[in-house]
């Protein structure tokens, strides 16, 4: 599903790389934790797996599509592919929860009754149908997370792609987040959660965690 | 849940993101109104001094002055002969009653100046209107003056085919510069649509997360673009079209000329506004949109 062949990065303006010649892959159907401390370069792996950032050197592979040779018009198509979960939500705040996770099949180009079925049936998944209406800004950090998490999931993505997704949340909302992210949830999507957080890496029985530290991968386990 | 809430076309989605930011709308809305004002009333201008050439190289070229003892059925004779003729394009007869008339109705609130006249000192004349590109040359002059009965001609209006010259140089000039205000409000489009992009720049960055083309982002601001500008367009025709009729409200100028009669409101200009406007909306909303969105790095 992913695969990274000596991969490096370097923003422009620093000497040092946020990435240095990382090759993993990982198969289908596979959860991956991406650890390691601030700045080790989780976040920098995950742009580059959804496009946002293009790699120095080496190749990133999502799905067999070679990103870093990808024109910016394609990336819409791979995007629509994956999800994002972002640890500070990132969602319409003024908009409905429903708005919200309607988002990204709209741009999918999905509409009608089959839209509505779909946002009703994720939001029945992640526990929120009785807010569907309510707006998003309003709700608690768990409650937003989880709408975010329902955002991903709409599509029915073949890789989910979580950066810190409990960084901001209690341990019972996070925990909740977590079981969200495996089984029948995700449809047997890959799930890819980056995190500095140790406590969470024994709530997925037979997950690979992948250490990364100053750009470097440092452990396979 | 409606169905409505399912549907979510370029034009909901654009009226949702302009009920969100009405300040912002408000800017935009006011600055387009004056620009299109200013467009409007160089229209207005541009259509009136072109109306007001057309009247006046409509008008005659020479006058034909009959002698003192030639009759009216001589007159229409002549001006009949006179229209035959492959220089001319028209000649009508005009007797002395009719040009003391006319002289009376353009003076206007001045009129009774002339009730003290004992005798109509004007003579018989045969208007002469020349063909297009015709100068009235005086070969012409003698042709017409060797007729029977025929006491003078005259160049009526002798800077006439100068004034059309200039008019065609002074039409290239205002083409230009109708293109150039025609671009400057392309530009302010473009400019607010930057504007209402940077002040959604969270939301069109979460769109690319989730795989939202160039295209289907860039649509309602084309949308919201075009209705500025129709609004706008509606707004300034408005003004152009107050501000016409307090120009032409009646007033006294010399020899009793009246502003309304050189100022005309052109019933189409809302049309063309409106038109000029959507036009603006589209490349304006175009520019401003692909030049700051983006699918990859930060926003």
């Amino acid at each position: 599903m992913i695969k990274l062949e000596a991969v490096s990065k370097i923003y422009p303006g620093r000497r040092e790389a946020a990435l240095q010649e990382v090759s993993l892959a990982v198969a289908p159907g596979e959860f991956v934790y991406l650890t390691g401390p601030s700045g080790a370069g989780k976040t920098t792996l995950l742009r580059l797996l959804y496009g946002a950032e293009l790699a120095s050197e080496g190749r990133v592979l999502v799905g067999g599509t070679d990103i870093s040779r990808l024109p910016p018009r394609k990336l819409p198509s791979l995007r629509r592919r994956l999800g994002v979960v972002f640890q500070e939500f990132r969602l319409l705040p003024k908009q409905s929860v429903f708005e919200n996770v309607a988002l990204s099949l709209r741009v999918a180009g999905l509409k009608g009754p089959t839209l509505l079925q779909r946002v009703e049936e994720v939001l029945e998944q992640v526990k929120l149908s009785e807010l569907s209406q309510v707006a998003a800004g309003t709700l608690s950090g768990g409650e937003q997370q989880r709408v975010a998490l329902a955002r991903a999931l709409a599509p029915g993505p073949a890789l989910i792609l979580a950066d810190e997704p409990t960084g901001n949340l209690d341990p019972d909302n996070a925990l909740m987040i977590m079981r969200l992210l495996v089984g029948d949830y995700v449809g047997g999507a890959t799930v890819l959660v980056a995190t500095h957080d140790p406590t969470l890496l024994s709530l997925v029985r037979g997950a690979r965690v992948i250490h990364l530290n100053q750009g470097r991968l440092e452990q396979l386990t | 849940m409606s169905g409505l809430a399912a549907k979510r076309g370029p034009l909901s989605r654009a009226l949702l993101q302009m009920r969100e930011d009405l300040w912002l709308q408000g800017v935009a809305i006011s600055t387009l109104t004056v620009a299109l004002a200013i467009m409007g009333v160089y229209l207005v201008v541009a259509f009136n001094l072109h109306q007001s050439l057309i009247r006046m190289l409509g008008g005659p070229s020479l006058t034909v002055v009959l002698s003192a003892q030639a009759s009216p059925q001589r007159g229409h004779e002549l001006a009949a002969d006179l229209a035959k003729l492959p220089a001319v394009k028209s000649a009508r007869y005009v007797d002395r009653a009719e040009a003391l008339e006319r002289f009376r109705s353009q003076l206007g609130p001045h009129r009774r100046l002339l009730d003290d006249l004992q005798d109509n000192p004007l003579p018989d004349t045969v208007e002469v209107v020349l063909a297009p590109g015709v100068q009235p040359n005086p070969e012409l002059k003698t042709q017409m003056q060797s007729r029977l009965d025929v006491a003078e001609v005259l160049a009526s209006r002798p800077w006439l085919h100068r004034l059309e010259q200039a008019a065609n140089t002074a039409g290239d000039l205002a083409l230009a510069l109708g293109i150039l205000l025609f671009l400057g409000v392309v530009l302010m489009v473009s400019n607010t649509v930057r504007l209402a992009v940077h002040a959604r720049r969270d939301h069109l960055e979460l769109m690319t997360l989730v795989g939202a083309t160039r295209g289907y982002m860039r649509r309602p601001f084309l949308v919201e673009a075009v209705l500025q500008g129709l609004i706008a367009a509606a707004l300034a025709s408005l003004l152009v079209w107050a501000l016409s009729l307090v120009l032409s409200a009646p007033s006294k100028l010399p020899l009793g000329l009246q502003l309304q009669q050189l100022v005309t409101y052109p019933r189409l200009l809302p049309l063309v506004l409106a038109g000029l406007a959507v036009l603006a909306g589209l490349m304006g909303g175009f520019l401003g949109v692909g030049r700051t969105l983006r699918l990859r790095g930060s926003w």
